[in-house]
C-alpha cells in the first residue's frame, strides 16, 4: 500500500485529450454539421470601396423559386463590435459601404444555385465616394470622413510621455533612427469561418454553432443584433480550424447566418469561401513604425522616442486596443525609463483588421530588435552582450507599471546562444551566410478583459458523480492550442488522478459556465488557476467525506489520487468508495472554481487607456535564426531556428514545443513572403496561391529550449506559450540577412525581389565609392 | 438541387463500401463524399486546389477531391480519412500525429495523413526530404510542419517494427 | 457545397470519341488533370455548356522509347514523367520541369498536355467571379481594359507551364488531333505571342502527344524555375537550358527557353554567336543580357516584373554555367 503514489501530470509531455477525433476524421467543425432541409446562405458584397447606398433592390431574388429568405442591412439597426466604446459596424452595411467585400445583403435559399441565383438577382445602386486605401491618403487634408464621428479618419491618437525623452536622447551617446513598413497580413487559419443556425419559431429560441474563439461575445452580440433575449440563446463551439485573432471578435458571419435563419424560419449553414474569409479579415494591420533610440556607449539603452500608424480598415474593430499595445508592450523586455510614444490609428476604405498573434506588438518589436542590431553593430558590441546590459531585474515594475514577477530573459539568451553556436558563427559563416538574433514577450491574458462585469476572470465546474467520473464544464474555447487539454491537466494534478478520470465538455453556452474565450493568451493562465482553485475545493470534499468514513480529522486524510486513508493508516478507501461517500446526503456534486487577477496588474494610470498591456506575467522568448542568401535570385533560405521560450513552467511540455514552433514559423511567414495585396480596395491575394503561407518546403528545423522561471501567479508557475515567440523571429531574420549580405531590410516581408532592390543599391554605391 | 443538371450514374468504391449513386455533372468529389456519404473528415480549406485538406486517395494515389469531379470517379477506388482506423484503434500515421502532436487545430489533418498514406505507401522509408516533398501540397498553419514531419516519422518506424503495410 | 456551373460532362474512351464529343457540343471544353482548369470553372472564368473529360482515354498514358526518340502521351502525369528513367537521364531538364509543378499531390494527376495548354495567368483574371464582375473583368474575358497596361490593346497574361521551355529545348514536337487526322508539328508551333490567344489550336484539336528527339537524348539540361514558395508556386520565371559540348569543353548546342515571363513559353534567340567557343564569364554575362532582353515581364504577378527580369537572366546563366562545369 505505501507504494501507492498519486498520478502526476503536470510537466509530462501530453498528446491532446481530443487528438484521436482530429486524426480520424471524426472531428466535427462548424461546415460539418448537415442537418436535413438545412438551408444555404450565401452573402452579397459590395463591389465598390466607399459608396453611399441609393437602393438594394432584392425583389427579383425574393420572388426566386426555392428562396426561403434575403436579409439587408434594413433586418439589423443594431450595431455590433468588441469594443463597448467603438461600435459601429452592421451585419450589414446600411448607408454607406466602407470596403470592397462588406456585406449588403444574405440570401438563404434550398440549395447553392438557387441562392447564387439569387445574389445574381439582387440589384445595388449606389452613388460612389473618393475611397482611401492607405493610411496617408485617408489623414490628407481634403479627404471626407468615413464615419461623421471619427473626423479625420482618426480612429484613436494615442500620445504620451513617460520620464524626459528629451534630455535623456540628449544624454545618449550614440541615437539612431529608422522607419520600418510591415504589411498587412492575415491569420489564414485552414478553416474558412462557417456558422450553422438554427432557429425555433415556436420558441423563438436560437441555437448557433460557429467557428469562433469567443463563443461568449458572440452570443451577446447575438441577442443584441437579433433583439432577443440573452436566455433565448444558445452558442456552441464545435472543434474550429484554427484562429490566431481573426475569430477574438464576434464576425458578421455568425450574425447574418442567425438573421437569414430567423427570416427563413429554419436552419442555415453560412460557410464562406477563401476569398471571403479574407474579406472578413480581422489580421494584422499595415503597421509603420518609425522607431528612435539612444544608448549609452556601454550599450544601456537611455529613451525610446517611437510613432506607430496603422491602417484600420474601414471599421474600428479591436483597432484603439490594438494600437495602445503597440505603445504600452515596447516596455517589459528591456530595462528604461523614458519613453515617448504617438500612435495613430486610421480609418481606411480597406477590410478591418482585429487581434492577430502577438496582437499590437509584433510591428514594434520588429522594429526595435532590428534597431539595436544595427546599434550594437555600430557601437562593435556583439548584440546578446547588448541585451544582456539592458536586463530588467525581477520582480519588478517597468516604468509603465507593467507587473513582472518571472523574467527568463537572460535564460533564453544563454540557450540559444550556446544551441546555436553563436559565438563560433557570428561574422565566421562566410559570404550570403549570416546569423542574427532577437528577443521578444508577450502577456499571459489582459488583466482587465474589454467588457468588465465584475466577474471573476475564469470559472470552472466540475460535476462529480456515482461513476466516479469527473466532468470538466469550461467555456474556455479549445481551438487547437490544447487548452483542453492543459486544463484537464491541472485538475488531474491538483486530484492526482489519471486523466482519463476526467472528460471534459467544452463551449456550450447552456451547459458550460461562462468563459471570455481565447485570447491575449489567457487559458493556461486564467482558467489553468480556475481548474486548480475547482480541483481544490474537489478535493476539500472528497477529503472531508474520507474523514467521515475513516473517522479521522479532514487534515489527517492524506490523499493519494486513486486512494485516501488517514495517514496513520494503511488501508484507506478507494477514489470510488470516496466518491459514494462525498455524494450521500447530497447527490450528484459540482464544484466550482475561480480565478481573478490583482489590481497591482492591471497596468498604469500614467496615461489614457494605461490598463492595455497589463497582465500577470509575461513570456519571454529569444531566437537565432540562420539563413542563406541565394547571390543570384536573392532568395532568403532559413536554415535553422533556434528558439528558447520562458514559459515559466511547461504544464504540457509537447504542447508548449508545438505552441513556439508554431508561432516562430508564423513569424516566418510574416518575415519572408506574407502580405495581403490590393488593387484598389480589392484583395489581390484573396487566396491561398497568392497569399503565401510557407509550404513544407522551405520550412527549417526548429529547435526548442523550455525554460521555467515559475512565475509565482501561474498556475504551477506557467506562463503565456503561444504567442511570444512569433514576434522575435522577424527581427531574428532580418539581422541574419544582415549578416548574410551587408545590407539591412527595413521593410517587410523580405522577398527576394526587395531584397535584390538593396543588394543592388549596395554594389551601386559601392561601385560609385569606389570612382 | 435543380432538376435540369445532367446526371451521371456513379459506380465506385469508397472505403470499401461499392456505391452506385446518381450525381449531378457538376458535382465535385468533395461535395459528393461530405453531403451524399456524410463523410465530412474531409475537409474544404480554399476555392480550389491550394491547401490540400481535401486530398483522398483515389485508386492509392492522393488526390484533390476539390478539384475532381465526382462523376470522373467511375470505377475507382476511394479511401478517406475515415477508412484508415484499424479494428477501431488508430492507425499507425493517426497514431503518429496524435502522439507526436502533428495535429493542433486537426482542420489540416485528415489531408495531410491522406498525403502521407499515399507517401507512406509507395515509400515505407522515406526521409525527411520526401516527407517534405510528399506533403507538399499541403498547408498546415498552426505547427510549422516540425511535428508533421515527426509525426510521419514515427509511423514510418512503427510500421517497420511491426512488419505492417500502412492502413491496406 | 460549392457552386458550380451547369455542365455536361463527357467521358470518352478514345481519342476519336473525344474529337467527336467536342465537336458535337457547344462551348465544350476538354479537361485533363483539371487542377488549373476546374479551378477556372469554379470561378467562373470558363462556363463550359460541356466538358470533355479526357481522364478515360487509354491511348494517351504511355510513355514509349523508339529509335525515333521518346514519345510521351499527352495523358501521362506529371508525376509519371519526372520519375521516368529515361527522361531522368536523356532529358533531365524535363524531369525537372515536372517535379516543379505546384506540390506533389498536383503532379499526381496533373498531365503533360493538361501544363503544355495551361491557360495564361495574370492577377486581375485569376480571381472569383465576383472579384472579376467588381474589377469590370478584363480584356482577357469580357471587359475591354487591361488592368496591367491600361490603354494597350493587348493581353499581357504570361503562360505559366513550367513543362514547355524544357520541352522546347529539346526540340520536341507535337501530336494534334483534328477533324479526320493527326498532324505533327513542332511544339513552338504550338503557341501565340498572345495573352488572350495563346495557342494555335483550332476549335475541337486535341494535343495528344510528344515527341522528344532521339539525336538529343543525353544532352544535358537542366529547368528552374523562381518562386516565393517551394512549393505550389506557379513560376514567377522559368528557364530551361540544354547544352551539348566536346570534351574539352566547346560548346557544340546550346538551347535556353523561358516561361512566365512571356505570354507564350519563349525560345531565346541570338546564341549562336556561342556555338564553337567555350563559355566565359563574359559570354555568359552576354547570355545573361540576352534573355534579359528578350523576357518581358510584365505586372501579371504580386512579384515586381523588374525582379523577374532581373532573375530570370540570373538563373539562365547559373544554370548555363553549371552544365558547362
Amino acid at each position: 500500500m505505501n507504494e501507492i503514489k498519486p498520478t502526476r501530470t503536470i510537466g509530462v509531455p501530453q498528446p491532446l485529450v481530443d487528438g484521436p477525433e482530429k486524426v480520424s476524421g471524426k472531428a466535427l467543425y462548424s461546415a460539418d454539421f448537415l442537418p436535413n432541409n438545412c438551408l444555404v446562405g450565401r452573402i452579397f458584397r459590395s463591389p465598390v470601396a466607399h459608396a453611399e447606398i441609393i437602393r438594394l433592390d432584392i425583389s427579383a431574388a425574393e420572388a426566386l423559386p426555392g428562396v426561403r429568405g434575403i436579409i439587408t442591412g434594413e433586418d439589423c439597426d443594431e450595431p455590433y463590435g468588441v469594443l463597448p466604446i467603438a461600435r459601429f459596424e452592421y451585419p450589414m452595411a446600411r448607408d454607406k459601404v466602407r470596403y470592397r467585400g462588406e456585406p449588403l445583403a444574405c440570401v438563404a435559399a434550398v440549395d447553392v444555385e438557387t441562392a447564387q441565383k439569387a445574389l445574381d438577382l439582387i440589384k445595388f445602386e449606389y452613388r460612389e465616394l473618393p475611397a482611401y486605401f492607405t493610411s496617408s491618403d485617408a489623414m490628407s487634408e481634403d479627404a471626407i470622413d468615413l464615419h461623421d464621428h471619427r473626423p479625420g479618419n482618426i480612429e484613436r491618437e494615442v500620445d504620451y510621455e513617460i520620464g524626459d525623452v528629451d534630455s535623456a536622447l540628449k544624454d545618449a551617446d550614440m541615437v539612431l533612427e529608422e522607419t520600418y513598413n510591415c504589411p498587412e497580413i492575415c491569420q489564414v487559419q485552414t478553416e474558412p469561418h462557417a456558422a450553422i443556425a438554427e432557429y425555433d419559431a415556436e420558441r423563438d429560441y436560437m441555437t448557433v454553432r460557429a467557428s469562433t474563439q469567443v463563443p461568449f461575445y458572440v452570443h451577446i452580440m447575438l441577442a443584441k443584433t437579433l433583439k432577443m433575449d440573452q436566455s433565448q440563446i444558445r452558442v456552441i463551439k464545435p472543434h474550429i480550424g484554427g484562429g490566431f485573432g481573426c475569430r477574438t471578435e464576434c464576425l458578421n458571419v455568425e450574425l447574418m447566418c442567425a438573421l437569414v435563419a430567423r427570416k427563413a424560419k429554419g436552419t442555415v449553414r453560412l460557410v464562406v469561401s477563401r476569398e471571403e474569409t479574407f474579406i472578413t479579415h480581422r489580421g494584422r494591420p499595415e503597421t509603420d513604425v518609425k522607431m528612435k533610440i539612444g544608448v549609452k556607449k556601454d550599450g544601456t539603452i537611455t529613451a525610446v522616442d517611437f510613432q506607430v500608424i496603422q491602417r484600420g480598415g474601414g471599421y474600428s474593430g479591436y483597432g484603439v486596443v490594438t494600437i495602445l499595445y503597440a505603445g504600452s508592450l515596447v516596455f517589459g523586455v528591456y530595462n528604461f525609463e523614458n519613453a515617448r510614444y504617438k500612435g495613430l490609428r486610421v480609418l481606411t476604405n480597406t477590410p478591418p483588421p482585429g487581434a492577430m498573434r502577438g496582437h499590437g506588438t509584433v510591428g514594434v518589436r520588429y522594429a526595435f530588435e532590428a534597431l539595436i542590431d544595427e546599434i550594437s553593430h555600430r557601437l562593435k558590441m556583439d548584440p546578446i552582450e547588448f541585451r544582456r546590459r539592458n536586463f530588467l531585474s525581477a520582480p519588478t515594475f517597468t516604468a509603465n507599471d507593467l507587473m513582472i514577477n518571472s523574467y527568463g530573459l537572460p535564460e533564453c539568451l544563454d540557450w540559444v546562444e550556446k544551441e546555436s553556436d553563436w559565438k563560433t558563427k557570428k561574422g565566421n559563416l562566410g559570404p550570403y551566410r549570416g546569423i542574427g538574433v532577437a528577443a521578444s514577450h508577450y502577456l499571459s491574458g489582459a488583466s482587465k478583459s474589454v467588457n468588465w462585469t465584475g466577474e471573476p476572470h475564469a470559472t470552472i465546474h466540475l460535476k462529480l458523480d456515482w461513476d466516479a467520473s469527473i466532468t470538466l464544464l469550461t467555456g474556455a474555447p479549445e481551438i487547437g492550442q490544447g487548452s483542453t487539454t492543459v486544463i484537464t491537466q491541472c485538475v488531474a494534478e491538483v486530484l492526482g488522478l489519471d486523466m482519463t478520470r476526467i472528460q471534459s465538455v467544452t463551449s456550450d453556452s447552456k451547459v458550460t459556465p461562462k468563459d471570455n474565450g481565447a485570447y491575449s493568451s489567457r487559458i493556461t493562465f486564467m482558467v489553468g488557476n480556475a481548474a486548480i482553485n475547482a480541483a481544490n475545493n474537489l478535493k476539500q470534499v472528497l477529503i472531508e467525506a474520507a474523514a467521515r468514513k475513516l473517522d479521522c480529522k479532514p487534515e489527517d486524510v492524506e490523499c493519494l489520487g486513486e486512494v485516501y486513508r488517514a495517514a496513520s493508516q494503511d488501508e484507506g478507501m478507494t477514489f470510488e468508495e470516496v466518491v459514494l461517500a462525498a455524494l450521500e446526503g447530497s447527490g450528484t456534486i459540482t464544484v466550482k472554481g475561480n480565478y481573478d487577477t490583482i489590481p497591482e496588474s492591471h497596468g498604469t494610470k500614467k496615461y489614457r487607456g494605461g490598463a492595455i498591456g497589463g497582465s500577470m506575467a509575461y513570456a519571454y522568448s529569444a531566437q537565432v535564426v540562420e539563413v542563406t542568401v541565394d547571390p543570384e535570385t536573392a532568395q532568403v533560405t532559413v536554415d535553422k531556428v533556434w528558439v528558447a521560450q520562458d514559459v515559466g513552467k511547461a504544464l504540457n511540455p509537447l504542447s508548449c514545443e508545438g505552441q513556439i514552433q508554431g508561432s516562430v514559423w508564423m513569424g516566418m511567414g510574416q518575415a519572408i513572403s506574407e502580405e495581403t495585396v490590393y488593387h484598389k480596395g480589392l484583395g489581390i491575394s484573396g487566396s491561398m496561391l497568392d497569399y503565401r503561407v510557407p509550404s513544407f518546403i522551405e520550412s527549417p528545423p526548429i529547435e526548442v529550449g523550455i525554460i521555467e522561471s515559475i512565475d509565482p501567479h501561474g498556475p504551477f508557475g506557467a506562463k503565456e506559450a503561444g504567442e511570444t515567440s512569433l514576434s522575435s523571429f522577424i527581427p531574428a531574420l532580418t539581422n541574419a540577412v544582415a549578416d548574410a549580405v551587408g545590407v539591412r531590410p527595413i521593410d517587410l516581408p523580405v522577398t527576394p525581389d526587395k531584397l535584390m532592390e538593396l543588394i543592388e543599391k549596395r554594389e551601386s554605391g559601392q561601385k560609385a565609392a569606389i570612382k | 438541387m435543380s432538376k435540369k443538371n445532367h446526371k451521371t450514374l456513379l459506380h465506385c468504391t469508397v472505403n470499401g463500401r461499392e456505391h452506385d449513386d446518381v450525381v449531378d455533372d457538376n458535382t465535385l468529389l468533395v461535395d459528393y463524399l461530405r453531403e451524399s456519404l456524410g463523410l465530412t473528415g474531409t475537409k474544404i480549406g480554399c476555392d480550389g486546389g491550394e491547401c490540400g485538406c481535401c486530398t483522398v486517395l483515389v485508386d492509392g494515389q492522393p488526390r484533390h477531391a476539390c478539384l475532381t469531379l465526382a462523376a470522373t470517379c467511375t470505377d475507382k477506388d476511394i479511401v478517406t480519412i475515415e477508412a484508415l482506423e484499424v479494428q477501431g484503434r488508430l492507425s499507425a500515421l493517426q497514431r503518429g500525429f496524435h502522439e507526436k502532436l502533428g495535429a493542433q487545430c486537426g482542420f489540416c489533418t485528415p489531408g495531410m495523413i491522406m498525403a502521407a498514406e499515399g507517401l507512406l505507401r509507395e515509400n515505407p522509408d522515406p526521409s525527411e526530404e520526401d516527407i517534405r516533398q510528399g506533403l507538399a501540397a499541403n498547408i498546415c498553419r498552426c505547427t510549422g510542419y516540425v511535428k508533421i514531419i515527426e509525426s510521419v516519422q514515427y509511423a514510418a518506424a512503427e510500421l517497420k517494427r511491426t512488419g505492417k503495410e500502412v492502413a491496406a | 457545397m460549392e457552386f458550380m456551373p451547369n455542365f455536361q460532362l463527357h467521358r470518352p474512351e478514345t481519342i476519336e470519341e473525344a474529337l467527336e464529343a467536342r465537336m458535337d457540343n457547344d462551348e465544350a471544353l476538354y479537361v485533363a488533370g483539371g487542377t488549373d482548369m476546374l479551378v477556372n470553372v469554379r470561378r467562373g472564368i470558363e462556363q463550359p455548356k460541356n466538358l470533355v473529360d479526357l481522364s478515360a482515354i487509354h491511348g494517351m498514358k504511355s510513355i514509349t522509347l523508339n529509335s525515333e526518340g521518346l514519345h510521351i502521351g499527352a495523358g501521362v502525369t506529371l508525376k509519371e514523367l519526372h520519375g521516368h528513367e529515361a527522361v531522368v537521364k536523356n532529358y533531365t531538364a524535363i524531369s525537372h520541369s515536372a517535379k516543379a509543378v505546384a506540390g506533389s499531390t498536383h503532379q499526381m494527376y496533373g498531365t503533360v498536355g493538361g501544363n503544355l495548354c495551361l491557360d495564361t495567368r495574370c492577377l486581375f483574371y485569376n480571381q472569383s467571379e465576383w472579384w472579376r464582375q467588381s474589377n469590370d473583368y478584363c480584356l482577357k474575358e469580357r471587359g475591354d481594359t487591361c488592368h496591367v497596361a491600361p490603354g494597350g490593346k493587348r493581353c499581357f497574361a504570361a503562360f505559366s507551364g513550367d513543362m514547355a521551355p524544357s520541352m522546347l529545348v529539346y526540340e520536341a514536337e507535337v501530336d494534334i488531333a483534328g477533324e479526320g487526322s493527326i498532324k505533327r508539328v513542332p511544339l513552338k508551333n504550338l503557341y501565340n505571342n498572345d495573352g488572350l490567344d495563346h495557342l494555335t489550336l483550332k476549335p475541337g484539336e486535341l494535343v495528344t502527344a510528344v515527341h522528344l528527339p532521339q539525336e538529343l537524348a543525353g544532352d544535358q539540361s537542366a529547368y528552374e524555375k523562381a518562386r516565393i514558395r517551394g512549393s505550389i508556386d506557379f513560376p514567377l520565371a522559368g528557364v530551361a537550358v540544354r547544352l551539348r559540348k566536346s570534351v574539352d569543353g566547346t560548346i557544340e548546342d546550346l538551347a535556353i527557353a523561358l516561361t512566365a515571363v512571356n505570354p507564350y513559353p519563349q525560345i531565346v534567340s541570338g546564341l549562336e554567336g556561342l556555338i564553337g567557343t567555350k563559355l566565359s564569364e563574359e559570354s555568359a554575362m552576354q547570355v545573361r543580357d540576352t534573355v534579359r532582353k528578350q523576357a518581358k515581364p510584365m505586372r501579371t504577378t504580386t512579384v515586381a516584373p523588374w525582379y523577374r527580369r532581373r532573375v530570370i537572366g540570373a538563373i539562365a546563366k547559373r544554370l548555363l554555367e553549371e552544365l558547362a562545369g
